[in-house]
């Protein structure tokens, strides 16, 4: 990556230079610690995927490797569950979350940020309190509210009941980020005619990109791995999402722990994926002045 | 994206919103209904999805529910009085300020050091800032249950590698006593909360000017002053937003907890969180009444925190 | 780079408008249909851990059956994992969500409600006389029955013959001395990592704890159906396993946190040398090639004559959508011998009904579970039909375990307090 930042024509933000960084021996030291580290928090979900490939009878063996690895076990998952079906949910939920979160969270962020209107205050603690409330606690209201209006299994009401958690967030850091975007540049535009809506829209956005990418990476994965509600407002296997589909291993007499943890594993790789696409975006957005 | 990198979220406090918000002066179409239709959306959907659960919740902590649901009329404050009388409350309460202000002091402490050095020009950083996002990732929920595995008695790769450490003499039972089950779920608990928390830092670090280092070197500051002196205060923003999203986060954990003891044995490893959905068991109108208190206690930390750390004060 | 990210972005629509059409319907559940109504709503536990073993397709199977048999009706099946239903019912009850029929651990908490209907009203005659004696009478509270037994489990003593032999141990322990015995020899030998399982954790310390307690003539409750949770039998019980297993390192070292999965797991992994356990463990230990021997629970001077037994419930709600007609129909569809020996082969349970139970027993490839059939007619139950029972065995559930690690005196002390404000609480 730092070859991509390099390439890239230039990078006239500040240029945070820390001091005396080109010592040799320093970097040495950092980068052993550093990939230390990457190893340290790789360790338990390496683990995970070892206990998914091992044979079931050497399950209980307390060793570091199994005497072979059963591929097979990522295969059988797929057949012992419905673990294809409930991906989808899951992809579908997460995205659908992720793209209501920001469809309403981006114009209020956009107001909040840039007006000052009566209860602005009040609003914002609003969205405050939202994020103190754990759905965990909520679980029950949910189930009748949601019961009460038929909409049981629906993905919808996943998508918009994650979304409602996760909203707190998204204005938070949308607020800030906009604004620390002079307005003047958006004035100009509306000068020329352009009304605030497509200000926002044409000038705004895509300065706030990173903000935006944030608040987008963080409710996806929030709502991926969301567990307590998926459990409650959905009973139907074939609508439940991933995280309640994995959690159907554990049975009334034993832990297919094989199968949970292989399920886990392919759980994670999507993330990991969109990770791939946008994390490197932050990551510039974020670095664009260090690795020039 | 490329040509100017913003400043970061951590810049401005989310509480405090923009630099300059300035009234409202031309009002024209839209703009004459105000912020409306702006901010009606985020409120319309709050109201639905997280207020009308909360009446409920505080509707039914006033409640007498049957163990099997059934609603059997009006409780009055009997749930609060019983909740208040229940043994293990006390120790539960402490237990729950412990838990979250040991946590979030060493995740704010630990992804200090970790912004700091990711923040370093070395060889694959890409990639061991990949490795970082993992916890982040991953589901709390599967991680907890991972650990839960690694540990185990008597087929936890932990123990095996503990004792080719020398560290024990046989198998344990880390998660069987309160002792050892608390300080493993702390530690969980920190790695799950380390990648948001260091992302944010690591914003907030590049949001420093490289003059302001430029300038303190200049003027002879050993590195340990430079970190003092300029780049803490510099952080302040961003350290604040990992400080209160982390508080309210750690004090509502759940899944952490309830995947690896259940709060057990007994309550003896239970926060507040915990202790609700225990009672969920037993008494639904008791639980709801802990809920209530829950949300006071978090109230309350959160601006318990605001108020020492003048969150407010450049506002 | 700002186009990718508006591409990833817009990918994520498309793949999300794209899967919509295929996604989950709403579920409707507003309630459409008036009572009296045909669609009968089925929610059930699952006892399987996967497709090969889950409950759901045998309930599946039932409800294409019935609809097939009975032109007009319908039936939503719903099936939901062991650990959840009780949470997930619970759920459903207090939003007004009541299913028609439904099949879990126990059912005389929705008795206490009035929310269930009476046996005879929705199951006919000859039906209900095929229902097995003993279980029959469990499902009664005072005097009318509500419950209607679905499966049954008993409870037995398994040892590792392997470890046994390792460890010289040529007589299976009938009394606690000999278990003791039994597995310091064990432990001194290391045949098994853990000689005894004791699984007090709260996924099933009543169960643990009453066949401890029966051994020493001890139990839940007295014969004036008074609770006698912290009897001094019961107390004596607690300090002899302190005592005896779980201070001298012969067991787990935390008991209160064990739960049964980790027990039967261990054992199908031969670490465990002796334990108490359910049918489900014979596969379990086959499939670990563990080679086992089974026996009569040991008690405190003599093995226990009559052991745990356990059965599982099945029970139509009032407040249903359906009509009684309907959920009678459906159960008496239901309670055949066919499908019940079918359901229990699956999970080695013991049907409740007469002819299915015969026919089970009948059949070589049971042979088996021959003991457990055997101890099932004097087998000795939790008080299900008691209003109350529900509230403590919760109550057990969390704190109970902790009687092997705390005080008992304390711990059985503050369970018996519970345990009679529950059952004021009920009258």
């Amino acid at each position: 990556m730092a070859t991509a930042a390099a390439a890239r024509p230039k990078t006239t933000g500040p240029s945070v230079k820390p001091p005396k960084r080109t010592f040799r021996p320093r970097t040495l030291v950092i980068a052993v610690v550093a990939w230390g580290l990457a190893a340290l928090f790789l360790a338990p979900y390496l683990e995970m995927i070892i206990t998914a490939l091992r044979p079931k009878s050497e399950l209980r063996d307390r060793t570091y490797l199994p005497s072979s690895f059963e591929w097979s076990n990522f295969i059988e998952v797929w057949k012992q569950s419905e673990l294809g079906q409930n991906l989808q949910v899951t992809l579908l939920v997460a995205g659908g979350a992720t793209l209501l979160v920001l469809l309403v969270a981006l114009p209020a962020a956009y107001y909040t940020a840039r007006m000052k209107f009566r209860g602005r205050k009040i609003f914002l603690l609003l969205v405050l309190v939202t994020q103190m409330f754990q759905p965990t606690a909520l679980l029950i209201g949910l189930y009748r509210e949601f019961y009460q209006l038929g909409m049981l299994n629906s993905v919808w009401t996943l998508i918009i009941t994650n979304a409602a958690f996760n909203l707190a967030f998204a204005v938070w850091i949308l607020t800030a980020y906009i604004g620390s975007i002079p307005a003047e540049l958006e004035e100009a535009a509306m000068v020329d005619g352009t009304s605030r809506f497509g200000a926002m829209i044409k000038v705004t956005l895509p300065l706030a990109l990173p903000g935006v990418v944030t608040a987008l990476i963080f409710t996806f994965i929030t709502t991926w791995n969301e567990f307590a509600m998926g459990l409650t407002l959905t009973t139907d296997p074939a609508s439940q999402p991933l995280t309640v589909g994995i959690n159907n291993f554990i049975g009334a007499y034993t832990v297919q722990w094989n199968y949970l943890f292989a399920a886990s594993v392919v759980a994670i790789v999507p993330v990991i994926i969109l990770f791939a696409f946008i994390e490197r975006h932050v990551v510039s957005g974020l670095t664009a002045g260090s690795v020039k | 994206m490329s040509l100017k990198a913003p400043p970061s979220p951590a810049e401005t406090g989310g509480g405090r919103g923009g630099r300059a918000p300035r009234p409202v002066s031309r009002r024209s179409g839209l703009a004459r209904l105000g912020p409306l239709p702006w901010i009606a959306p985020v409120i319309l959907l709050i109201l639905f999805v997280v207020v009308w659960p909360v009446v409920e919740l505080v509707r039914t902590s006033f409640l007498n529910i049957s163990i099997s649901g059934k609603n059997r009329g009006s409780a009055g404050t009997d749930k609060y009085k019983k909740l208040f009388e229940e043994t293990d409350l006390g120790a539960v309460l402490i237990w729950t300020v412990i838990w979250t202000v040991v946590v979030v002091a060493l995740t704010m402490l630990i992804s200090l050091a970790l912004a700091q050095l990711f923040n370093q020009k070395f060889p694959g950083r890409t990639i061991t800032r990949w490795a970082l996002i993992a916890p982040w990732a991953a589901s709390v929920l599967m991680t907890a249950i991972g650990f839960k595995w690694m540990l185990n008695q008597t087929a936890g790769v932990l123990n095996t590698l503990m004792m080719d450490l020398g560290f024990i003499d046989g198998p344990q039972d880390w998660l069987g006593k309160s002792s050892t089950a608390w300080p493993w779920m702390m530690a969980v608990a920190i790695f799950v909360s380390l990648p948001f928390t260091t992302y944010t830092l690591l914003a907030g670090l590049q949001t420093i000017p490289g003059e302001v280092y430029e300038a303190s070197r200049i003027d002879g500051a050993g590195t340990w002053q430079t970190y003092r002196h300029i780049t803490l205060p510099m952080l302040r923003p961003a350290f604040l937003i990992g400080v209160v999203i982390n508080l309210i986060n750690v004090f509502n954990s759940f899944p952490i907890i309830w995947a690896m003891t259940q709060g057990g044995p007994g309550y003896d490893t239970s926060t507040s969180m915990v202790f609700m959905y225990k009672l969920k068991e037993t008494d639904i109108g008791e639980s709801a009444a802990m809920s209530v208190v829950n949300f006071a206690l978090v109230v309350v930390l959160v601006l318990i925190f605001l108020k020492v750390s003048r969150w407010n004060e450049e506002d | 780079m700002r186009n990718r990210v508006i591409a990833t972005g817009a990918a994520t629509l498309v793949m999300a408008l794209g899967l919509s059409a295929c996604g989950g319907d709403g579920d409707g559940g507003g309630g459409d249909d008036a009572k009296g109504g045909k669609t009968i709503k089925v929610v059930a536990a699952d006892y399987g851990t996967s497709a090969a073993d889950a409950s759901k397709p045998f309930w599946d199977k039932v409800a294409k059956d019935f609809e097939a048999a009975n032109k007009g009706y319908k039936v939503e099946v719903q099936v939901i994992n062991w650990t959840d239903i009780d949470k997930t019912v619970k759920t459903m009850i207090a939003s007004g969500n009541v299913p028609d029929i439904l099949q879990t651990g126990g059912y005389a908490d929705k008795v206490a409600d009035d929310l269930l209907y009476k046996v005879d009203d929705v199951m006919s005659p000859k039906t209900s006389a095929n229902l097995s004696k003993g279980f029959a009478e469990a499902g009664k509270v005072k005097g009318t029955a509500y419950g209607m037994p679905w499966v049954a489990s008993t409870r037995t003593f398994f040892y590792n013959k392997k470890a046994f032999a390792t460890a010289g141990i040529t007589k299976v322990p009938t009394t606690w001395a000999e278990v003791a015995d039994a597995a310091k020899k064990l432990k001194e030998k290391k045949a098994a990592e853990i000689p005894y399982a004791l699984p007090l954790g709260p996924e099933e310390t009543q169960g643990e704890t009453l066949m401890w307690e029966m051994g020493n003539g001890g139990g839940y409750k007295d014969d004036a159906g008074k609770y006698t949770i912290n009897s001094p039998q019961n107390v004596e019980t607690f300090k002899w396993l302190q005592d005896n297993l779980v201070k001298p390192g012969l067991t787990y070292p935390n008991p209160a946190s064990t739960d049964r999965k980790t027990a039967f797991a261990d054992f199908a992994a031969g670490k465990v040398g002796m334990m108490n356990g359910h049918p489900s463990v014979i596969k379990m230990a086959e499939e670990g090639k563990v080679e086992f021997g089974m026996a009569k629970i040991p008690g405190k001077t003599a093995p226990l004559e009559s052991t745990l037994g356990v059965g599982d419930w099945t029970m139509a709600f009032q407040d249903g959508k359906a009509g009684k007609d309907a959920v009678k129909k459906f159960l008496d569809f239901t309670y055949t011998k066919d499908n019940l020996v079918k359901f229990a082969s699956m999970y080695n349970f013991m049907p409740v009904t007469t002819d299915a139970s015969e026919a089970m027993q009948a059949d070589p490839k049971n042979a088996k579970l021959k003991d457990f059939f055997a101890a099932l007619p004097t087998a000795k139950f939790y008080p299900v039909n008691d209003t109350s029972w529900d509230v403590v065995s919760a109550e057990i559930k969390k704190t109970g375990g902790k009687a092997a690690s705390d005080d008992p005196k304390t711990v059985l002390d503050d369970l018996q307090k519970k345990a009679e404000e529950a059952a004021k609480a009920v009258k």
